[in-house]
C-alpha cells in the first residue's frame, strides 16, 4: 500500500480528534478525541515502521530498522493509560463538586 | 486489487466514519461505543500490517481497558442527552475550520514530499512486528526508557489515589 | 542518571512515608535530606564519581552543561521545600504524597536534562506533567483548583498529541528518533534544500508543543488560569523549577535538532515572532492585574519571553545566560511567593503597609521585585544583560534589543506597584505567624541574589571549574 494512504488516513483521524477538542464542551468527549488523536499518531508510526522496513529490506534480510517506532508506539501507549487514569480522576473529582463535566462550567457560574 | 487492499479501504471507510460519529453523538455513552469501533479498526490495521504485538496490545489496553474505564466513569455520572453543554454555532463553525486547515497542512506536505512517492508500507508480511523481535530490542536497547516509564505509573498510580480519595 | 534514580527511590520512599511515620512535620525534614542526597548524587556523577554506571545505548547524552544545569535545578527545589515546605504539609490531607510527586517531577526533570532520543523527551515531559496536573488539583474543595487542573490536563494531553504528531512526521521524513541524526547531506531532488517536507512539517509541530509547554505566545493562554488556580505553593514550583527544566530541553531540542534544518528554515526568524508576541502579552496584561498572584503568573510569561533569547542566539552567551536565568528567576519567584503564601489577601490593597508591620518581609520581597524587574546589582540584571548580550553577539535582529528593553521598562511599572503599596502607602495587612527561621532564610536567598548580581564570576567559576 503506497504510504500517502496510510498518512491522509491518520491526518483525517487526527484531525477529527482535534475539531472534536475544539467544538465539544463535556470533558470526557474532549479527553476521547484527545485518545483518538493519539491512536492516529500510533497508526501512523507503525505504517512508517513498516515502510522504512521495507525499505531496508532490500539491502538486508534480517534487518530490524522499523522496530523502534513500533516500541514508539508501545510507550505511547504505556503513558495513555498512565494519563486516563489520572485525567478520570481528575474529571471525577471535578464532577463531585459541581455535578457537570462542562469544561466552561466557571464561566456559567459567573454569569 | 488484491484482498489486503480492499481490506485496507473497507477498514479505513469504517473508522473515519465511526469517528466522525464520536464528535456528532449526542449521547456519551454511544461516543464511547463508536470509539471502540474507530480502536477495533485501528487493531484491523496493524494486524494488516502484520504488527501482531500492537494489535494485541491495542485491544487489550484501549478497547479492553481505557474505553471500559470511560464507560465506568459516564455511568457513574448517568450523563445522558439532555444534561449534554452545547457549544454556539460560531464557535463549532471556527473549529471545524481550524481542524480542516490542520487537515490542510498536512495533506499539502504530503503531496509536496516527493521522497515519499514510491515509499510503500509492507503489508501482511515482514516480521518485526512479532513479539520476539519487539522484546529483543525492548529488553537491550530500550531498557531504560522501561525502567523509567514505571516511574511514569508510580506518580499516576500515587496521583489518582490522592485525588480520586475522598477527605 | 544518578539523580534519576536517587530522586524515583526517594518518592518511592515518601510514597509509604504515610504509612510508617506518624508525624507530618518530619516529611520535609525528609524531603529536603533527599533533595540533599539527589544534588549529591549528581555532583558526583559530574566529576565521574557515579554509584551506577548504566550503559545509555544511545538514550541519553552526558554533558558537563547538563550536569551543572540539573545541580541548579536541584538546588532550587531544596531551598523551595525547606521555605515553602510547611506550606506543602499544611495544603492537605496527603502531605507525604505531596512530596513524592515532587520527587517524581524531579526525576522527569533528570532526564530532560540528559535526553538523547525523541522517546526520552516524550517521557520526560509527561513524567514532569502528570504529577503537577494532581499537585494543581491539591485543594480539592476548591472549584477555582478543580478547574485549573482539569484546564492544565486537557490542554497537556493536547499538546502532547500535537507533540506526537510531530516526532511521528519526523521519524517518517528521517526514520530515526534520534535528536542528533548523522545525514546524508547532499541534497536531494524534490528535498526543500536537503530536508524532507515531512521533517520539516514535524518539526514545526514540535516545535509549537513546546512552545506551548514553556507557555511562550501565542501558545499562553493557559498559564494565567492554571498559575491562578493552583495552590500558591504549588504555583510557586510550577512556575520555577519546572519551567526552567522545559526551556532546558527546549534549548537542547533548538540547539541540536532544529540547527540541523537551518538552511531550509529560518528558525531565528520564527523565534523571533514569538519572543515579540511573548514580551507582549505578558507584560501588557501584566499591568491591568489586581491580583498579586495573577500579576506573577503574566509576569512569568513576560521572563519566559526573555529566556527565549538564549533560543534565538545559541552562542556561549546564551548558555550561561540561561544557567543565570533560572537561578535569578527561580530563587526570586520562589521567595516572593513564600511570602505570598503568608498573606491572607493576595491583591495589592493586601500588602498595603507591610513594611511598617514586616520590615524585614517587605525589604527582602523588593529585593526579589527588583531583581525580576532587572535592577543593576541583582542577579536579574546579570541575566538580562546577559540575554540581550548574547543577541548583540549575533549581529542579526538588533531590534529585537530595543524592543526587549522597551518591555523590560514596562515590567518595572507592575513590579514597583508592589514596592509602593507595601512602603508608601498605609494598611493593616494580615499577615500568618512568621517563624524567625523563616525570616532569615528569606534573607539568605535576598543576600544570594544580590551576590550573584554583585560578583558572577563566583557563579561561573563554580560552573567552569566545579
Amino acid at each position: 500500500m503506497p504510504i500517502q494512504y496510510y498518512i491522509f488516513l491518520a491526518a483525517i483521524l487526527f484531525s477529527i480528534g482535534v475539531i472534536g477538542v475544539l467544538i465539544r464542551r463535556n470533558a470526557i468527549i474532549v479527553f476521547m478525541c484527545i485518545e483518538l488523536m493519539l491512536n492516529a499518531v500510533n497508526l501512523l508510526m507503525v505504517a512508517f515502521s513498516k515502510m522504512h522496513y521495507a525499505a531496508a529490506l532490500t539491502d538486508d534480510a534480517k534487518t530490524a530498522v522499523g522496530t523502534d517506532a513500533q516500541l514508539f508506539v508501545f510507550f505511547i501507549m504505556v503513558v495513555a493509560a498512565a494519563e486516563v487514569s489520572v485525567g478520570l480522576a481528575i474529571i471525577v473529582m471535578m464532577y463531585r463538586n459541581v455535578h457537570s463535566v462542562d469544561i466552561n462550567f466557571l464561566n456559567r457560574l459567573k454569569n | 486489487m488484491e484482498p489486503t487492499e480492499i481490506l485496507f479501504w473497507i477498514i479505513s471507510g469504517i473508522a473515519i466514519f465511526s469517528a466522525l460519529m464520536v464528535l456528532l453523538s449526542k449521547n456519551p455513552v454511544y461516543s464511547v461505543l463508536w470509539l471502540i469501533v474507530v480502536f477495533f479498526c485501528i487493531t484491523n490495521h496493524y494486524i494488516l500490517l502484520n504488527a501482531q504485538f500492537l494489535a494485541i496490545v491495542n485491544m487489550i489496553v484501549y478497547a479492553g481497558a481505557i474505553m471500559v474505564l470511560f464507560l465506568f466513569v459516564i455511568m457513574l455520572m448517568n450523563l445522558n442527552t439532555i444534561s449534554e453543554p452545547r457549544r454556539t454555532l460560531w464557535v463549532r463553525l471556527a473549529g471545524v475550520v481550524s481542524g480542516g486547515l490542520l487537515l490542510t497542512v498536512i495533506i499539502s506536505t504530503v503531496r509536496s514530499a516527493v521522497d515519499m512517492n514510491d515509499k510503500k508500507a509492507l503489508m501482511s508480511t515482514g516480521d518485526i512486528g512479532l513479539i520476539q523481535n519487539l522484546g529483543k530490542v525492548l529488553f537491550t536497547s530500550y531498557a531504560i526508557p522501561f525502567e523509567i516509564s514505571s516511574i511514569l505509573f508510580l506518580s499516576a498510580m500515587v496521583g489518582a489515589v490522592v485525588i480520586g480519595k475522598k477527605e | 542518571m544518578n539523580s534519576i534514580i536517587v530522586s524515583a527511590a526517594c518518592g518511592i520512599l515518601m510514597m509509604f512515608g504515610s504509612v510508617w511515620i506518624g508525624n507530618k512535620n518530619y516529611f520535609r525534614f525528609i524531603a529536603a535530606t533527599g533533595l540533599l542526597l539527589t544534588w549529591v548524587a549528581n555532583w558526583a556523577d559530574m566529576n565521574g564519581n557515579g554509584l551506577f554506571q548504566i550503559p545509555a545505548s544511545g538514550m541519553f547524552v552526558y554533558t558537563h552543561i547538563s550536569y551543572f544545569f540539573n545541580a541548579i535545578l536541584i538546588a532550587a527545589t531544596l531551598i523551595y521545600v525547606i521555605i515553602s515546605g510547611d506550606e506543602v504539609t499544611k495544603q492537605g490531607a496527603y502531605p507525604a504524597e505531596y512530596f513524592s510527586l515532587i520527587f517524581f517531577v524531579m526525576s522527569g526533570v533528570s532526564i530532560l536534562m540528559f535526553y538523547n532520543n525523541m522517546l526520552m523527551l516524550f517521557l520526560g515531559i509527561e513524567i514532569m506533567s502528570i504529577p503537577l496536573y494532581i499537585l494543581t488539583g491539591a485543594d480539592k474543595r476548591n472549584l477555582k483548583s478543580n478547574e485549573a487542573s482539569l484546564k492544565y490536563f486537557l490542554m497537556g494531553a493536547f499538546s502532547t498529541g500535537i507533540m506526537l504528531m510531530g516526532i511521528a512526521l519526523i521519524y517518517g521524513g528521517t526514520g530515526s528518533f534520534a535528536i542528533d541524526i548523522k545525514r546524508a547531506g547532499s541534497a536531494v531532488p524534490g528535498f526543500y534544500n536537503g530536508t524532507s517536507f515531512l521533517e520539516i512539517t514535524g518539526l514545526l509541530f514540535l516545535f509549537a508543543s513546546m512552545c506551548f509547554k514553556v507557555s511562550a505566545a501565542p501558545f499562553h493562554f493557559w498559564t494565567p488560569d492554571v498559575y491562578d488556580g493552583a495552590p500558591s505553593v504549588f504555583t510557586s514550583f510550577m512556575a520555577t523549577i519546572v519551567k526552567a527544566a522545559g526551556f532546558y530541553a527546549f534549548f537542547r531540542l533548538v540547539e541540536v535538532r532544529m540547527a540541523q534544518t537551518a538552511t531550509s528554515v529560518d528558525w531565528k526568524l520564527i523565534i523571533s515572532f514569538i519572543i515579540i508576541a511573548t514580551l507582549f502579552f505578558g507584560n501588557i496584561t501584566a499591568v491591568f492585574q489586581q491580583s498579586v498572584k495573577r500579576m506573577l503568573s503574566y509576569s512569568s510569561i513576560a521572563q519566559a519571553g526573555f529566556m527565549l533569547f538564549s533560543l534565538f542566539a545559541m552562542n556561549d552567551l546564551a548558555r550561561q545566560g540561561l544557567m543565570l536565568y533560572a537561578v535569578a528567576y527561580s530563587l526570586s519567584t520562589i521567595g516572593i511567593f513564600a511570602i505570598m503564601t503568608k498573606m491572607k489577601d493576595y491583591s495589592f490593597d493586601g500588602y498595603n503597609g507591610l513594611a511598617k508591620t514586616h520590615p524585614a518581609l517587605a525589604a527582602t520581597n523588593t529585593i526579589f521585585l527588583l531583581s525580576l524587574a532587572g535592577i543593576p546589582l541583582t542577579a536579574g540584571f546579570l541575566a538580562k544583560y546577559y540575554m540581550l548580550a548574547s543577541v548583540i553577539r549575533t549581529g542579526t535582529y538588533t531590534w529585537l534589543v530595543v524592543a526587549a528593553v522597551v518591555f523590560a521598562a514596562i515590567s518595572v511599572y507592575y513590579y514597583f506597584r508592589l514596592i509602593q503599596a507595601m512602603y508608601f502607602k498605609n494598611g493593616e495587612p494580615v499577615v500568618a505567624a512568621i517563624s524567625p527561621i523563616f525570616k532569615y532564610l528569606l534573607i539568605s536567598i535576598a543576600i544570594i541574589i544580590i551576590a550573584i548580581g554583585a560578583f558572577p564570576q563566583l557563579f561561573f567559576n563554580l560552573f567552569y571549574f566545579g
